[in-house]
């Protein structure tokens, strides 16, 4: 009998919690990329409970999807332009019912349609922004920083932040050396690796969690960011500065998608639909400091924010501008074998 | 040479304790930069009652650490008899077995785990992270039963057996309370390395089932955080209070 | 040995339970991961056919060959000064009365009961360039700008010595434990001088505590990934998290598999100095 009561306890432990309260909307998004007002105002809106967890990079986003497969409960994932292609072709997501879908059309025509999804069959633009440079004005001397290019300065000698993004920061030597960020071409990767061996002893740095941190912390001066960061940054550091380099910042964009084994499809729609609101539309721009797609949230937003250049550039600012797209499997071992490499510090 | 011993002692326990200290006193700090003292306050303790997913994820670690350290526990102290008592075909080697688990880089086990779990398509959650749990935790409680047990009267089990006792009813009334301390010990580490670990969760957790050490990794990568101080002092009160019950149990048990 | 058979059942339960239990998830879990390494990389199912030794082959790359030894050269450092601060202690601590031996034993283990997470972000509050270190060293005038401590390969070793100190001291205090007095008297009697009974009696008696010591440091301090994460500013890696980028990130499972095997390898050479050491040892005292 103690040997049954035994058993039952390890039963009873194996399933004594679980949580699979129907109700609940796992959301599956970068570090700090959605205010917490919006959660709560959403689950008090609906009663339905969002599970935050995070990633920093579309790797590690993709990889955790692919991995967890049909355990994976996430219900919607935030992936950057061209992952967008990448999961639709790789068919690892669900496509979205526009019917269940509120306030698509006041969308900004120029983010809807774009070749990652024709007919955003699968994907709701969330977010747009960039990666620039940004610059801690207080603790540089000499010359305004205006190019990538300047990272490599010597006065900036163990005082840059690089996104930990490997695809970023390669686009970044690869514009310097004048070819394009997407580029598929070993020899050009090589020679951006090349390029990028010079800046390391500059790098303080590799932080894709929040890249304004190494800045307020005092750790970096000057470096890759994100516009958003910059903007968030500015609140507690009036110095950081945000620049568009010369070469051409990296631009992207961040839509909403479904995985394949979403458990809650139903919860997902719902929340497209209530982060496409105008109003909150507008408070995650205001709040997080990155470009709304919705058209009518601009409107409502404060004049300190549509007027922030770093939020929503001039025409000026996206001069050289490239989106990333999918450059394949094949290439990105290329890309993956020289980051290593980089990052071990040697 | 004999103070200079002892300040060699004082210098390195200073050198322990200097980052606990600044944890617990930068807990109060109501300065939001986390670098300068702004005064006294609690508002991070408040802020950390207040966000609903850390206290979630609070719950689900106590729960699996409870429930593996229990587990481990009962595993453990089976192993650690039958190793002590019996004598088996393979005892070198689940004796070898053991030591092994003890020693490997915990994110060897974390990568082995995550494979076999993928192979049998079990869901990545709560279960998952309790197999992983109790395996790490069960060679340190077969260790420190067996410890115990080499110390242990072996004629009590005899004169049991003699009166007429089975194997189970031995093991219940002789033996159990004689390892008991052991089987504390053992289950207070268990608990301790399930709350701690970070290397082997990250592998083994899915979405369905967040813990504590994930979030706290998730939150310190972001950044100065002073959530996080409060938080760790909460946990190392915690911690203490559970090592003190602990200590206050044993010593009644040997009165 | 006689067992009757009624007492049979609870011994096989037992038995079975444990076999059972670590043949599934420490034997068969460690065999895939063999099988993994020796696989080929699938960018949809992570491993597939051809067998091959492609893995093993981009170890010895030029390339990974570096991040390796630049990242053994981490490990082995903080080995070192775990053992250069824990030798010394383990020996003053085993000289304390007995009485508050325990207490500093306690002591010793308290931070290790504190999430090591924690204890790491808190290493960081004092790094940081704002952080306490700078300021007081500025404030006391040894400095004159804040030096650079966070995100560099000395702080992932400090975080690192930090963290597995207490795993080298413990072994290191139950040798010296073990180490008795009369020993040490015999050897100064014979005519031997202090240095003399130290490297010929002590250091001879002491290392088996120093090479469980070794292990218990070496090994972690490969794998604790949080470490550089949180210190290094995500650079200064050590094998382990060049392993979880290739589970989690690169998806190339053989490649993380055979970086593994490595680590299970480097663990199994220690264990057997560790046993060759204990096995001399009980040689000599016979």
């Amino acid at each position: 009998m103690k040997k049954l009561a035994l058993a039952g306890l390890l039963v009873l432990g194996l399933t004594g919690c679980s949580s699979d309260d129907p109700q609940v909307l796992n959301l599956y998004n970068w570090s700090e990329y959605m205010p917490q007002e919006v959660l709560t105002r959403f689950e008090d809106e609906t009663g339905i409970k969002v599970v935050y967890t995070t990633y920093d990079s579309n790797e590690a986003m993709y990889a955790r999807l692919k991995l967890l497969d049909e355990s994976a409960a996430y219900d919607l994932a935030v992936p950057s332009t061209y992952y967008v292609s990448k999961m639709r072709n790789e068919g690892l997501l669900l496509p979205i019912d526009r019917s269940k879908i509120s306030g698509f059309e006041q969308l900004d025509s120029e983010l809807t349609g774009l070749d990652i999804d024709p007919d955003n069959q699968y994907s709701v633009p969330y977010l747009w922004g960039t990666t620039g440079i940004g610059v801690d004005t207080a603790d540089i001397e000499g010359e305004p920083v205006t190019a990538w290019e300047d990272l490599w300065d010597e006065r900036f000698k163990g005082r840059v932040n690089l996104t930990n993004d490997m695809r970023e920061v390669f686009h970044m030597s690869l514009r310097v050396l004048g070819y394009s960020g997407n580029s598929t071409d070993p020899q050009q990767i090589e020679a951006a690796y090349e390029k990028l061996t010079e800046l390391m002893p500059s790098v303080r740095t590799f932080n894709s969690d929040a890249p304004r941190m190494p800045f307020l912390e005092g750790e970096a001066d000057v470096g890759m960011i994100w516009n958003g960061e910059a903007v968030m940054g500015k609140d507690s550091m009036e110095t950081l500065e945000y620049v568009y380099p010369e070469e051409g910042v990296i631009a992207w964009l961040d839509s909403f998608v479904i995985p394949k084994n979403a458990k809650n499809p139903e919860a997902a729609h719902k929340f497209i639909s209530f982060v496409l609101q105008p109003e909150i539309a507008a408070l995650i721009s205001e709040d997080i400091g990155y470009a709304t797609p919705v058209l009518s949230a601009r409107d409502l937003l404060g004049d300190e924010v549509a007027g922030d250049r770093a939020s929503y550039p001039a025409p000026e600012d996206m001069v050289n501008a490239e989106f990333q797209t999918d450059i394949g499997d094949e290439v990105l071992q290329v890309y993956a074998k020289y980051w290593e490499k980089l990052k071990s510090g040697l | 040479m004999r103070w200079l011993s002892r300040s060699y002692l004082a210098l390195v326990y200073l050198l322990l304790y200097v980052p606990i200290v600044v944890l617990v006193v930068f807990s109060f700090n109501d300065s939001r930069t986390g670098y300068n003292w702004g005064g006294l306050s609690l508002r991070w303790y408040e802020s950390l009652f207040n966000n609903h997913a850390m206290v979630q994820a609070m719950w689900n670690s106590l729960w699996l650490a409870l429930t593996a350290a229990t587990v481990s526990t009962m595993i453990g102290a089976l192993t650690a008899v039958a190793l002590h008592r019996y004598r088996f075909r393979g005892k070198r080697v689940l004796n070898g077995m053991l030591f092994v688990v003890m020693m490997s880089p915990e994110i060897v086990l974390a990568i082995s785990l995550l494979g076999l779990f993928l192979l049998l398509g079990l869901k990545l959650g709560y279960v998952s992270l309790l197999l992983a749990h109790v395996t790490f935790c069960l060679p340190f409680v077969v260790i420190t039963v067996l410890a115990r047990l080499a110390g242990f009267d072996e004629r009590l089990p005899e004169a049991a057996r003699d009166l007429g006792a089975s194997d189970f009813t031995m093991t219940r009334t002789v033996l159990i309370p004689v390892i008991m301390p052991a089987l504390m010990a053992g289950w207070l580490l268990g608990f301790t390395l399930s709350m701690d670990d970070v290397v082997v969760s990250t592998f083994v957790s899915g979405p369905s089932y967040e813990i504590l050490p994930l979030r706290i990794y998730s939150m310190v990568r972001v950044g100065l955080k002073p959530e996080v101080n409060a938080l760790g002092t909460l946990l190392l009160v915690f911690s203490l209070v559970m090592l003190m019950v602990s200590q206050w149990i044993l010593s009644r048990s040997k009165q | 040995m006689m067992r009757s058979i009624k007492q049979q059942p609870f011994r096989a339960v037992v038995l079975v339970l444990v076999w059972g239990w670590l043949l599934f998830l420490v034997l068969a879990p460690n065999m895939l991961v063999v099988g993994a390494s020796v696989m080929t990389r699938d960018p949809s199912t992570f491993i597939s056919l051809p067998l091959n030794l492609d893995a093993y082959r981009q170890l010895f790359n030029p390339l990974y060959l570096e991040v390796f030894l630049h990242s053994l050269y981490m490990a082995a450092m903080t080995t070192l000064i775990c053992l250069l601060i824990g030798y010394p202690f383990a020996w003053a601590l085993s000289r304390v009365e007995k009485r508050r031996q325990m207490l500093l034993i306690f002591l010793l283990i308290v931070p290790f009961w504190t999430n090591s997470l924690v204890r790491t972000y808190a290493l960081k509050l004092i790094l940081a360039t704002n952080g306490l270190l700078n300021s007081a060293l500025m404030s006391l005038g040894v400095i004159d700008e804040p030096a650079q401590l966070l995100y560099t390969e000395g702080a992932v070793i400090v975080g690192l010595v930090y963290l597995l100190l207490p795993f080298m001291i413990l072994p290191l205090y139950s040798v010296f434990e073990d180490l008795r007095q009369d020993v040490l008297l015999a050897s100064h009697d014979l005519g031997a001088g202090r240095f003399a009974t130290f490297k010929n009696v002590v250091v001879p008696l002491t290392l088996p505590g120093a090479l469980a010591g070794v292990m218990l440091v070496l090994l972690p301090a490969m794998g604790l990934f949080f470490v550089p994460d949180i210190l290094g500013g995500s650079r200064n890696l050590l094998v382990g998290n060049v392993i979880k980028n290739q589970f989690l990130d690169a998806r190339n499972w053989p490649f993380g598999a055979a970086a593994s095997i490595v680590l299970t390898l480097t663990m199994a050479l220690l264990m057997f100095a560790h046993r060759l050491s204990k096995r001399r040892l009980g040689e000599e005292g016979a």
